[in-house]
């Protein structure tokens, strides 16, 4: 995600900070590759005109020195901010709220909700779903099935054609849920009959709040698209999609800080874990390679299960770590999304990261849901003390055998063991221990940053 | 679509004769004037009143001397400015940078430095850009022509068309238009449920396929996407059915997983078409996705959806080069009669080259 517009900023950042003289030479040369990497990332041209000639102008000041550079540098950073947006804008929900979908065809609006169902109910809210986009063909199943599987009741109308006549019919049943998320038909925002009609179902609703889904790679159209949203639909906010692509997603981030539009998700992938709140500082240093500890934090949370981190906490304690521990920490990390999508928060993860092809990070996420094979196979004693599997080696094989798994990938995972036991001990020593059930602290994270990452580049 | 680009592309041809018009009289004094600032629009601005200032005190003789050769000659620097131009025109519609830079180093290499008569000029620019998109775009076939060919050839075997592309982007309208549009041909077709991943997306087809009166092969969510497409073709061999449209789930180019289950399908079926679906409202990201896709499966033709969202239609010109592959169709709305066969000269013609 924005690979390209965080090493090109990288680069340029670099290019001063290595230079010995800042001249007119040097500054033009930066100008032109953020140039190129900002219209790559499909911003608006004029913007990065502006921006270019902006640097330009600062490259004139009369600063020598030193100054100068740091001052270029923090420059750039600063108008890049401003590009993308500077304040975290959160989405502000009362005790009742109805939030109504809208967006172009196919940029993940029934998905998005789904997701964001599954967020806010996490969170202690009362959702349901009800689905009022009676164009697509099976766009009411869509839903249901996304309801079923994060188990949230929906509110459809299969035959209905008309979608103020499904929302009077189903009124008074939504309204004793905090949270009623609103799924509407795919519409172009130049196309005048669906756009009378979300007027009209916005009239009789009348939603607490109107959101506009967008799709990251979307081009130079992403301005227009917005304010013509913004114009006819009053939509006071955004969620941009498909961010896993390799989109840039310049054109929907910065058409939305320039239109005042605030992003309040952003979609990270297919499943229904993969949303994300947006903050615009987070974000640029992540795609600097910097990190962002507090969306990881954040993700920790929401995938851990307390009770069942304050279990393992309290059994390593004792000394009882057992491997169905381990699996199902592991399991945890899966639920934050795999770690492809977590590698990116992590700080100082971002160099190695790049080094780590995707390919196996996809196994990692195969190799834990053996690991659950392996632990089925497992007499209750071995999985309390896997140190029995070390001193006799032939009970390795008979596990292999009855899971269908091979002799490394047990060990494998008697190595993740000894990581997490490793891990849980050396957190007891630290002073500033924290809670496993709050998250992993600051330091633990660093430190299973450097272990995991060690353990890649040896197989390199 | 590509209103926008058409529009655009006039006024800079109109900008380009105005300049000659004007260079005609143009002392060369002006070639020497201090180098002016990049922001394109008010480079030209400032050339023309520049231009326009050094008409009043220009030399006779001069004037004379230019009139009789009738030729102008491009300087780097004139070049630049035209090129840059072209480029914000072109790069605001959408069209990829990396598709700009080939059309801008084609001029640079064609006039640069070389005397062109002040008549030819604004003509010769237009040529190049008209030679380089007709490079660009590879000629279309004839759908359904290929399909009624392959079938006199090979009458029991269906013709098999695999439909890839990224989350969203219409895979399931597009097949649906298709399917009627082989229908109005008199080709009998079915469908086949291959995305399996996303939710209520066999039913989607379904309903389609409902509405047009044909069958879906389906399997539960979660199947192995290769086997239901598998039966489809074995199903249209029994019934003698002419194609099979297989429907996959959208994916990102960017999960090596998704990429090798669709290599899947494409070796488990062998199709006879690999049919790649984009959106016309994509930014640069386009190039990526198409290079991404044709490199894992080799795509054999695609369609530009959503075409009637955009004017701007620089899409079509950045998928077209980076595949090398024809666009057949684009997708133009929510009924099964939207779907425009691509047209090469229709477009140029269109875009008022």
């Amino acid at each position: 995600m924005l690979k390209g517009l965080g090493s090109a900023l990288k680069k340029a950042t670099d290019k001063i900070a290595g230079a010995i003289f800042i001249d007119q030479k040097l500054i033009d040369s930066v100008a032109t590759d953020l140039q190129r990497a900002l219209i790559q990332a499909d911003i608006d041209i004029k913007l990065v005109s502006e921006l270019t000639n902006k640097i330009r102008e600062a490259g004139k000041s009369k600063i020598k020195g030193i100054e100068k550079k740091e001052q270029l540098i923090k420059f750039l950073h600063d108008e890049i901010q401003a590009l993308i947006g500077k304040e975290k804008q959160e989405l502000k929900l009362s005790k009742k709220d109805k939030i109504l979908f809208i967006g172009l065809y196919g940029t993940g609006k029934t998905t998005t909700i789904a997701k964001l169902a599954k967020y806010y109910k996490k969170r202690g809210k009362g959702v349901a779903l009800l689905g009022l986009d009676v164009h697509r063909p099976a766009a009411p199943e869509q839903l249901e099935q996304l309801g079923k599987q994060i188990e949230v009741p929906v509110f459809i109308d299969k035959q209905e054609k008309d979608p103020i006549k499904i929302y009077e019919k189903l009124k008074t049943q939504i309204e004793k849920y905090d949270l009623v998320l609103i799924d509407s038909a795919g519409r172009a925002a130049l196309e005048k009959s669906l756009i009378t009609e979300i007027k009209n179902i916005s009239k009789t609703i009348k939603p607490t709040h109107t959101l506009l889904v967008l799709a990251a790679d979307i081009g130079q159209t992403a301005k227009k698209q917005i304010q013509t949203f913004k114009e006819s639909c009053n939509i006071n906010g955004v969620i941009i999609t498909r961010m896993d692509s390799s989109a840039k997603a310049g054109g929907a981030l910065t058409a939305c800080a320039e239109t005042k539009a605030p992003i309040y998700f952003i979609g990270t992938g297919e499943h229904m874990q993969d949303i994300e709140t947006f903050n615009p500082k987070n974000f640029i240093s992540r795609i600097l390679g910097i990190g962002d500890l507090e969306t990881l934090i954040e993700k920790v949370k929401s995938a851990t299960d307390e009770k069942k981190q304050k279990q393992i906490q309290k059994r390593a304690e004792k000394g009882e770590l057992s491997l169905l521990d381990v699996v199902e920490q592991s399991k945890s990390l899966g639920n934050m999304g795999g770690l492809d999508k977590i590698k990116s928060l992590i700080p100082g993860f971002g160099a190695i990261g790049n080094k780590i092809p995707e390919r196996i990070l996809d196994d990692q996420e195969k190799k834990v849901k053996k690991w659950e094979h392996i632990v089925k196979s497992m007499t209750p004693e071995e999985i309390k003390t896997p140190e029995l599997l070390e001193k006799q080696t032939s009970r390795i094989s008979r596990i292999a055998k009855g899971s269908g798994t091979t002799t490394t990938e047990i060990r494998s995972l008697l190595k993740q063991y000894k990581i997490l036991k490793d891990l849980v001990k050396s957190g007891k020593n630290m002073s500033d221990m924290a809670d496993l059930s709050q998250g992993l602290s600051q330091k633990q994270i660093m430190k299973l940053a450097k272990k995991f990452g060690k353990k890649k580049m040896m197989r390199f | 679509m590509f209103k926008k680009l058409k529009e655009k592309l006039q006024g800079f041809f109109k900008e380009n004769e105005e300049y000659v018009k004007q260079s005609v009289k143009e002392p060369t004094k002006i070639e020497k004037k201090p180098e002016e600032e990049q922001i394109k629009e008010q480079i030209l601005k400032q050339t023309i009143e520049k231009v326009q200032e050094a008409e009043k005190k220009q030399d006779g003789l001069f004037k004379g001397m230019k009139k009789k050769f009738g030729l102008i000659k491009i300087n780097q620097k004139k070049l630049n400015e035209i090129t840059e131009k072209l480029e914000v025109l072109l790069l605001e519609n959408n069209v990829a940078l990396e598709v700009s830079d080939e059309i801008k180093e084609k001029i640079k290499q064609e006039i640069q430095d070389k005397e062109i008569s002040k008549r030819e000029f604004s003509e010769k620019i237009r040529e190049i850009i008209k030679q380089t998109i007709k490079e660009i775009l590879v000629e279309p076939f004839d759908l359904i022509e290929k399909i009624k060919q392959y079938k006199n050839q090979n009458p029991d075997k269906p013709f098999i068309i695999v439909f890839f592309g990224i989350n969203g982007s219409g895979k399931t309208t597009t097949i649906a238009k298709i399917a009627a549009l082989l229908q109005k041909n008199n080709l009998s077709c079915t469908l086949a449920a291959s995305d399996t991943f996303r939710a209520a997306s066999i039913e989607q087809l379904e309903k389609h396929a409902k509405n047009l009166n044909l069958r879906t092969i389906k399997h539960d969510y979660g199947a192995d996407p290769a086997a239901v497409a598998f039966d489809a073709i074995k199903h249209a061999q029994a019934h003698k059915l002419d194609v099979v449209l297989i429907d996959t789930a959208g994916r990102m180019h960017t999960k090596g997983d998704l990429l090798r289950e669709m290599e899947k399908i494409v070796r488990v079926t062998k199709p006879n078409l690999k049919i790649f679906v984009g959106e016309s409202i994509t930014g640069n990201d386009a190039t990526e996705q198409a290079k991404k896709f044709n490199e894992s499966i080799e795509i054999d033709a695609i369609i530009l959806s959503k075409a009637d969202i955009d004017e701007k239609g620089g899409t079509a010109l950045s998928v077209g080069q980076i595949t090398n592959k024809p666009i057949i169709y684009l997708g133009t709305g929510q009924n099964y009669t939207d779907l425009e066969p691509f047209n090469k000269e229709k477009l140029i013609e269109r875009l008022g080259l």
